[in-house]
């Protein structure tokens, strides 16, 4: 986010796109709600109408993928209303030339009929937001999972530079970050293409700095990605693996794929605090302890590093996840392996990682922590990004052009595919929320969201079971008759084991992040016959 | 003879006093802690530990009466037949530092679960507990206590009632257990004096005046008995309940339980209740999945109407006792105060 989360309530126009806010992110979602009843206008970008996009002024159901073409109307609109703010645009951003004359020219009909949402409703939308000097953007995974996921962000990111919305409080872009520290495992690079703090691999300087503390040499060249590695085959170059705390054997697309690229593996470990369906395939499992048993930070979605302290010591032989990649790399001969405590860490952490260079136990300790970028011991922290200069100095307009998803519905699989995070009860995989007897009796199943429209052609009843196809794979899934999604969609959840909804997804990939497209594939769905 | 009734306590005798008082007892009494809370929390070490008086606790006293999660019976199968353990006994424990509206939530708990018949382990719990409350001379930014009639100050119910004169309590003493503590201690207290009584009530005037928030809860409780409520303020309210029972654990009179059985092995297991909430669609769906309370529209219809028209119709007073904690953890916004102003505004306007 280059807000912090309590800026939200400020803004005065909240445009939330591929984000189901209220239930994937409800603390949040809390902020948007008081902004609303603040008489803040709130947009929502959704092909489902969530309960966020109930709350909407205007809920714009555009057509699964079609965000770039929405976005690139919009900017077309506020260019024709003149609208843009050309201030901002000459002191702190270039290309917009380039840009303009490419939105200029698009045919405004065109794209409306792309996004399959009225050219008026899309009008107003662009007014409402452009004209407003209070605007945010939050995004979330329904932007990113898409083939043209990066370009979707691009989009998003000319939207709020065209009109100025960047740079000060109330008003910016926020990706919602989806589990509790991946902004933290982002930031500690767990990322293939970069070190801590998003420091650039191939930086003599940085491989130098690295080099001196570590006592080895910096890799040079880039990782492969997640998807890359789950869906290399049972020929591929990588021979062992360890998977902490993740379950891809539910959680990534194509599953088929990746169940046989782990079975085939020469060795795999898995550190988890359940036995997961991925640690079933290993074999080597380290027994986790959970958050509640270990002393670390958490950083969150608005940047801020916060103090996570222990509160129970760790049940049987379960260890902190810090200890078992000590262990690790001690018997392989790591040096500096031997940190007495988490604040070590963390100072080491402060040492290598200049946005977190004052980030120390005791500092974090006060006031609910401190935002990156925090540089130095006397740093208060960055309350919002992109004060007076972009990170790469001017902020850079990049065409973005609509492209079709990489399946789009035909005959044979007529219904378009959305998966995301189903209910408030339940979380990812549900590897732990389903250990919770209350939670498992609120949703104790998975559903899939198909419209009445649908339903009535098919002859279902609601909470009847049908079988759902894709190219890729077959689940049968019970059904619920419901308006949250457009005829010709249905939504369902991963959360589920019985119903391995990632068997019929695809893992056609954005070409720069490598993240699947997990918000669209092609399905058939029939009902299933009873003998 | 001195009336035992009322006394003053200087402030500097209020440790000294508890230090007597933990003789017998456990005390426990509301600590903030390193990370900014402020808790109900058992009192080891007297002298060691600050006792929080300026902060609304977080928690209520429910779960010291009725815990989130309990053991009701361990059973053990020995020969096909069941033999059961019950719980431990409880311990006599007394409670400082109460704020007027939790006390007023405990004797509402006392009520439901004396019906039908006394609730052994909540009532174990309760006969072996003596609360000393602490008038609030300055309401708490979410209160409303003033409206639901459980605050400032109390009346009757609680053993000892502390008022902050500044540099001394004015201390009353309920029937029973507080008025022996009283007599038993008489000699760190002072006799009250007519200026004492002028401050009390001079300070009872001043934090009656000192509520931020207007509910009018007598209002709604007179409305919802003659009128039903429109369904669009059912609709806008279930629109933003995500149904995260946030609401009903925090609430000090929310007693909704469920009892599971935990199979710990093929011989042994725990019979176990545990907090529900009736916001949650699994608490009414019946085998066959009809739930008659269905998520969507009746979730909060069920709560609100429970607090504010049938509690008020069977005891004469609704069950909200405007602590305000509901307000801060509902994700929607769309707490109890929420309702009463939709309803008491809302249907004003109509002819």
């Amino acid at each position: 986010m280059t807000n912090s989360i309590a800026e939200l309530e400020g803004a005065d126009v909240l445009l939330v796109t591929g984000s189901n806010t209220t239930e994937t992110h409800p603390q949040i979602g809390r902020n948007i709600i008081t902004a609303v009843d603040h008489r803040a206008k709130l947009i929502v970008i959704d092909p489902r109408r969530t309960d966020i996009a109930k709350e909407a002024h205007i809920h714009l159901a555009l057509r699964p993928g079609t965000d770039i073409a929405l976005i690139n109307a919009m900017m077309r609109i506020i260019l024709d209303e003149n609208l843009a703010d050309d201030l901002f645009i000459s002191m702190r951003t270039e290309n917009f030339i380039a840009l303009r004359d490419y939105l200029h020219r698009l045919d405004l009909n065109e794209l409306a009929t792309i996004t399959g949402i009225n050219r008026d409703t899309i009008h107003e939308a662009a007014c409402l937001y452009a004209r407003s000097s209070k605007s945010v953007i939050c995004y979330c995974l329904g932007v990113t999972q898409h083939t043209c996921g990066t370009d979707n962000v691009q989009a998003v990111a000319n939207l709020a530079m065209l009109t100025g919305n960047v740079e000060k409080k109330h008003s910016g872009v926020d990706p919602l970050r989806g589990q509790n520290n991946v902004q933290g495992a982002c930031d500690m690079a767990a990322l293939p293409a970069v070190l801590p703090g998003y420091q650039n691999l191939a930086d003599i300087d940085v491989q130098e700095r690295f080099q001196t503390v570590w006592g080895r040499k910096t890799p040079q060249i880039p990782g492969k990605s997640l998807t890359e590695m789950t869906h290399a085959g049972e020929d591929g170059d990588i021979k062992a693996m360890f998977i902490m705390g993740e379950n891809p054997v539910l959680s990534d697309p194509h599953l088929n794929r990746v169940e046989n690229t782990l079975k085939h593996l020469p060795f795999l470990a898995v550190s988890d605090i359940f036995l997961t369906e991925t640690a079933r395939l290993a074999h080597v499992v380290f027994p986790a302890a959970s958050f509640a048993e270990k002393n670390g930070t958490i950083t969150n979605s608005e940047r801020r590093v916060q103090l996570c302290p222990r509160a129970i010591p760790p049940i049987h032989n379960c260890r902190p996840d810090s200890k078992i990649i000590m262990e690790l790399g001690r018997r392989l001969n790591c040096p500096g392996m031997n940190f007495d405590t988490e604040a070590e860490i963390m100072e080491e952490i402060s040492l290598l990682t200049p946005i977190y260079g004052g980030m120390h136990y005791d500092r974090l300790a006060k006031n609910w922590g401190l935002q990156w970028p925090c540089w130095n011991r006397d740093h208060p922290g960055t309350e919002f990004l992109h004060k007076y200069y972009f990170a790469r100095g001017k902020g850079c307009f990049t065409i973005t052009k609509h492209q079709e998803p990489y399946e789009t519905p035909e005959e044979k699989y007529p219904f378009t595919l959305v998966t995301g995070r189903g209910s408030y009860h339940h979380y990812h995989t549900a590897t732990m929320t389903r250990k919770s007897r209350r939670l498992v009796r609120e949703y104790p199943e998975a559903l899939l969201e198909v419209n009445k429209e649908d339903s009535d052609k098919l002859k279902l009843r609601d909470g009847e079971t049908v079988e759902l196809a894709s190219r890729r794979g077959t689940v049968h899934i019970k059904t619920t008759i419901t308006d949250r999604v457009q005829p010709g969609t249905v939504f369902s959840s991963f959360h589920f084991f019985e119903v391995p909804i990632n068997q019929l997804t695809i893992d056609a990939m954005d070409p720069k992040s490598k993240c699947p497209e997990f918000k669209v594939c092609s399905v058939n769905l029939r009902k299933v016959k009873h003998d | 003879m001195i009336d035992l009734k009322e006394m003053i306590l200087s402030k500097d005798n209020l440790i000294p006093l508890l230090r007597k008082l933990k003789k017998d007892a456990r005390l426990i009494a509301p600590v903030q802690n390193k990370y900014g809370d402020t808790l109900f929390r058992e009192i080891d070490d007297i002298d060691g530990t600050e006792i929080d008086l300026h902060n609304q606790p977080q928690a209520s006293l429910k779960p010291f009466f009725l815990p989130q999660q309990e053991t009701l019976a361990d059973y053990t199968i020995t020969n096909g037949e069941y033999s059961f353990t019950p719980p431990a006994k409880a311990e006599d424990t007394i409670f400082f530092g109460v704020r007027s509206c939790d006390l007023t939530a405990l004797l509402y708990m006392d009520l439901i679960f004396s019906k039908p018949s006394k609730d052994p382990t909540y009532y174990d719990r309760r006969n072996h507990s003596l609360i000393i409350t602490l008038g609030c001379n300055q309401p708490f930014p979410n209160c409303f206590c003033e409206a639901t009639g459980s605050g400032p100050y109390l009346e009757y119910g609680y053993g000892l009632q502390f008022i902050d004169l500044g540099d001394r309590y004015f201390v009353s003493a309920g029937r029973g257990k507080g008025a022996d503590l009283l007599k038993k201690w008489a000699y760190f207290f002072r006799e009250v004096n007519e200026e004492d009584q002028q401050k009390r009530y001079q300070l009872f005037l001043e934090a009656r005046g000192q509520f931020t928030r207007n509910i009018q809860v007598a209002h709604a409780c007179r409305k919802l008995e003659k009128e039903t409520v429109p369904e669009e303020i059912w609709e806008k309210l279930s629109r933003r309940c995500y149904d995260c029972g946030g609401c009903a654990y925090v609430c000090p009179t929310c007693t909704c339980f469920s009892i599971d059985d935990m199979i710990l092995d093929a011989k042994h297991g725990l019979r176990i209740r545990t907090w529900d909430a009736c916001t949650s669609s699994g608490f009414t769906r019946m085998a066959g999945g009809h739930n008659p309370t269905d998520r969507s529209r009746h979730a909060l219809k069920r709560r609100f109407l429970h607090k504010l028209k049938y509690d008020f119709e069977r005891h004469g007073k609704a069950s909200c006792t405007g602590c305000g904690r509901c307000i801060d953890i509902c994700f929607g916004g769309v707490d109890i105060t929420t309702f009463i102003d939709l309803l008491t505004t809302q249907t004003q306007k109509k002819p």
